[in-house]
């Protein structure tokens, strides 16, 4: 298709994106909006540096693919690079989301039918607490064509589409801001989700007419599956990317396969193949993804590699080489990261505390040797039960010792799709998961 | 009426991955929007990349069957500003990477260096059929640069980086002294916590909480404080575009219109003036049209542009300290504010400061304060000078409890 230079790597990536969004707030209609877009991003490598170029105009690339290679020094020996040497040579075409199922192909009227439903199910009027209520739909579609001078030639698709309710409910002047939404691989998995939206509502308003600041302080912790899904993509699942310890002895010898490194109710495991948010069955270098054990029985088995991590460390590529779009190189990513749900009871879990937190939702967390995450919703735990609803600015926690530290894992393991991942300016979306856990100690502000 | 906007971006990035040059990308992006206005509705396209004139306003009055309402007259005016000082070649900018990366690497050779270094040049244009005809072009180089110690066992510890239009490695080098020879020097955490550090990521409530549609609403804390006075006599903010250390952001909001001088003043000497708003707003809540649209030139303007500055003091920052020391956050990450207004913040990197010059490393603490109090009887005020950050900054008293 493309003529590739001699004793240079090269590839190029092509993407075709449509997304749509609607949003309505308060009744009023203020955003309903289609984009369509296509990029391509051409990359050469010379055993030493890449030469990339980023354009819109698709048949522009071949001037792209002839520029760059000016730019790099030939080397003979490029098939014989460790890196590219790792770079897989395969054909396929896998588009999944190109039938009935297809996003592009839902008209904007059942997307304003499915808003309007919502909204009939759950703002209530009568609750003069809320002031605010607003409903929201997007989607995006993405077809992506990957070609490499090895002989690579791969297209596939990937698409998510999402909708919820948002309500802002003041209470004393505070204003709490609850709801849900739901992020999906089809149109059809966003409907009949009315029940849960108003449950949500109504913890929300709960919380805004009776929480109480916590007390700041060190306390046991239960932290429910979407919080545990956060903490396991956080505090674990971004060290488990090769690509920040690659010449870096220090972290290398922190991070040697077969150490223990929690307690041996955890596993982690991240996988591109499962159909969720995270889906990359072949990455952004035309490699293919694998189910990754990153922790095995609180073992460090396994990390997350590109072709260049791999190349330096000496290990398997594992398909997490991902960029944000057409405009961005790839680099390590994670994908389906979730912690495997165990065998106790969570009723169990909590009767046994005697002062805690129950942490039930979290806004988003952070990851380095302190973990952090800031809660929405938490309950004080006193005497084996849930109490008064506590507001939490802040709990932290160091990744080295929670990880031991966790000592219930729950048997509601649940996967959450609604994540969008940063790292060095790039989003991605991935998907995380896990069950209830409970956690022996963490600072709560 | 027709209206176009478009957006052309050329950007060349040198990445740095632990202290080599691992690429070279170059990016060249265009945008346009093209819009139709009729009968009260507005029909929008937006096209990623180059598409003719014909083409874009005919596909936009396709669009034109949304019903997208906007009612509003379309604005008109004529200016062109133009910010470039300096453009490198992409030659030149590589031998400026090489001179960075050398550089420090040699001269800190206990640290992990990656990052990257590259020049942005953009070109906004907007004209329309009432006569407006508005273009802003811009062009700096950015260094970002995220440091490890070699025997840290985090992924990173740090991170410092500015942007110029007349990038000086120099001033980097400056930067690298204060963040990398300061690094291995452990201090205590002082009694007192005197915050000193560039102000964005403190004022996030403060703007989010002018929005004009939430304090109409009564969902903003600032509901009920129009007239009144709330914060410090030496507090004032103000949205302006004119900042000379703010890059790429065009004069003019969504909807084509402009400020007097660039400027608009919403909290002057602590005093609640307004909140910003845009033409909707503005006529639906009956409160004053501030020019705040923001768009995203795919649908209608939307309420919430704004480029919010505390207006700096006469005093230098060492002169506001006034022989006290400061303490600069570097790397902080997972709290912020809350629904009440009141902050927490754990920080795993920070430095004891004169002003201007590192003195050591402070143990990892959390960081607590309130926005009321933080621009109010804690706010000591904002610099005249630019030092460590080469950016604007402000001292805020704050409460510091170690972890």
């Amino acid at each position: 298709m493309y003529k590739f230079p001699k004793d240079l790597y090269a590839d190029v990536r092509i993407e075709e994106k449509s997304s749509s969004n609607i949003y309505i707030k308060n009744g009023e209609v203020e955003n309903n909006m289609a984009i369509s877009s296509v990029g391509a991003i051409v990359r050469v490598y010379d055993g030493e540096m890449w030469y990339s170029s980023v354009t819109n105009d698709i048949a522009s690339i071949q001037d792209e693919i002839d520029n760059l290679a000016k730019l790099a020094k030939p080397n003979p020996g490029i098939v014989n690079d460790p890196m590219v040497k790792n770079l897989q040579v395969n054909q396929i075409s896998l588009l999944v989301y190109d039938g009935d199922n297809d996003l592009r192909k839902v008209s904007r009227d059942r997307k304003m039918q499915l808003l309007e439903g919502l909204i009939a199910d759950c703002v209530d009027k009568t609750i003069p607490e809320i002031n605010t209520w607003e409903a929201y739909y997007n989607d995006n579609h993405k077809v992506k064509h990957f070609y490499s001078s090895k002989g690579a030639a791969i297209t596939q698709d990937r698409q998510a589409c999402t909708a919820g309710m948002l309500f802002k409910i003041t209470v004393d002047g505070v204003t709490t801001t609850g709801g849900k939404h739901y992020q999906k691989m089809d149109f059809d998995g966003l409907l009949n989700h009315s029940e849960e939206i108003i449950s949500e509502r109504d913890r929300a308003l709960d919380f805004a007419r009776n929480a109480v600041d916590v007390t700041p302080g060190d306390y046991i912790c239960v932290l429910a599956p979407v919080v545990t899904a956060m903490f396991t993509h956080e505090s674990f699942g971004h060290k488990s990317e090769a690509d920040f310890m690659l010449n870096d002895k220090t972290l290398r010898d922190e991070w040697v396969m077969g150490k223990k490194v929690g307690n041996e109710k955890v596993s982690i495991c991240d996988s591109g193949d499962m159909p969720n948010h995270g889906y990359t069955p072949f990455d952004d270098e035309g490699n293919s993804a694998c189910e990754t054990w990153l922790i095995k029985n609180g073992v460090l088995t396994g990390r997350l590699h590109d072709a260049h991590s791999a190349a330096v460390l000496g290990e398997k590529t594992t398909g997490n080489s991902r960029a944000q779009d057409y405009q961005y190189m790839p680099m390590v990513r994670m994908t389906n990261t979730y912690m495997q749900g165990g065998s106790d009871n969570v009723d169990k879990m909590i009767s046994e505390i005697k002062d805690g937190i129950y942490v039930y939702g979290v806004n988003y967390g952070t990851g380095n040797s302190t973990f952090t995450m800031q809660p929405n919703i938490c309950y004080r735990i006193r005497d084996g039960r849930l109490a008064e609803p506590v507001r939490v600015n802040v709990v932290t926690g160091s990744v080295f010792r929670t990880l031991f530290d966790i000592d219930a894992v729950g048997d509601d393991f649940q996967l959450f799709d609604t994540y969008y991942c940063g790292k060095n300016d790039q989003t991605v979306p991935v998907s995380a998961g896990g069950p209830t856990i409970r956690v022996k100690s963490l600072t709560v502000n | 009426m027709r209206e176009k906007y478009t957006y052309n971006c050329i950007k060349s990035e040198i990445k740095i991955e632990e202290n080599k040059i691992q690429s070279f990308q170059k990016t060249a992006s265009a945008t346009q929007s093209f819009r139709i206005y009729q009968n009260g509705f507005l029909g929008v396209h937006y096209q990623v990349g180059k598409i003719s004139d014909d083409r874009g306003f005919a596909l936009a009055e396709e669009k034109l069957s949304l019903k997208r309402q906007y009612k509003y007259p379309l604005e008109s005016g004529v200016r062109h500003r133009d910010k470039r000082e300096r453009i490198l070649t992409d030659k030149e900018l590589m031998e400026l990477a090489q001179e960075c990366v050398s550089h420090l690497s040699e001269k800190y050779p206990r640290f992990v260096l990656s990052g990257s270094i590259f020049q942005r040049q953009t070109d906004e244009h907007w004209t329309n059929e009432n006569g407006l005809d508005y273009q802003n072009i811009d062009c700096s180089v950015d260094a970002g640069i995220i440091f490890k110690h070699v025997d840290s066992k985090d992924i990173s510890d740090g991170w410092f980086g500015f942007g110029n239009r007349n990038f000086s490695p120099e001033k980097l080098y400056e930067m690298a002294e204060n963040y990398l020879g300061s690094f291995e020097k452990q201090i205590d955490l002082p009694e007192e916590i005197i915050v000193q550090k560039q102000y964005y990521d403190f004022y996030g409530k403060l703007t989010e909480s002018l929005n004009a549609e939430e304090i109409a609403l009564g969902t903003s804390l600032l509901s009920g404080k129009v007239g009144q006075k709330v914060f410090a006599d030496s507090f004032t903010l103000l949205h302006d575009v004119s900042d000379e250390e703010c890059w790429h952001n065009n004069f003019w909001d969504g909807e084509g219109c402009v400020t007097q001088g660039d400027k608009r003043v919403f909290i002057e000497n602590g005093v609640v003036l307004m909140g910003y708003s845009d033409k909707r707003t503005a006529e639906k809540y009956g409160v004053p049209h501030t020019a705040n649209a923001g768009s995203n030139y795919c649908d209608i303007p939307y309420i919430g542009w704004i480029n919010g500055r505390i207006k700096r003091s006469d005093k230098t920052i060492k002169e506001l300290l006034d022989g006290r020391l400061s303490v600069v956050p570097v790397a902080y990450s997972g709290g912020g504010f809350n629904d009440k207004g009141d902050y927490v913040m754990p920080v795993h990197l920070a430095y004891l400061s004169d002003g201007e010059k590192f003195l050591g490393k402070l143990p990892p603490f959390t960081l607590s304060g309130n926005m009321f109090d933080m621009f109010g009887k804690d706010f000591i005020g904002v610099g005249s000078d630019n030092p460590i950050f080469n950016d604007k900054q402000i001292l805020v008293k704050m409460k510091g409890s170690k972890t």
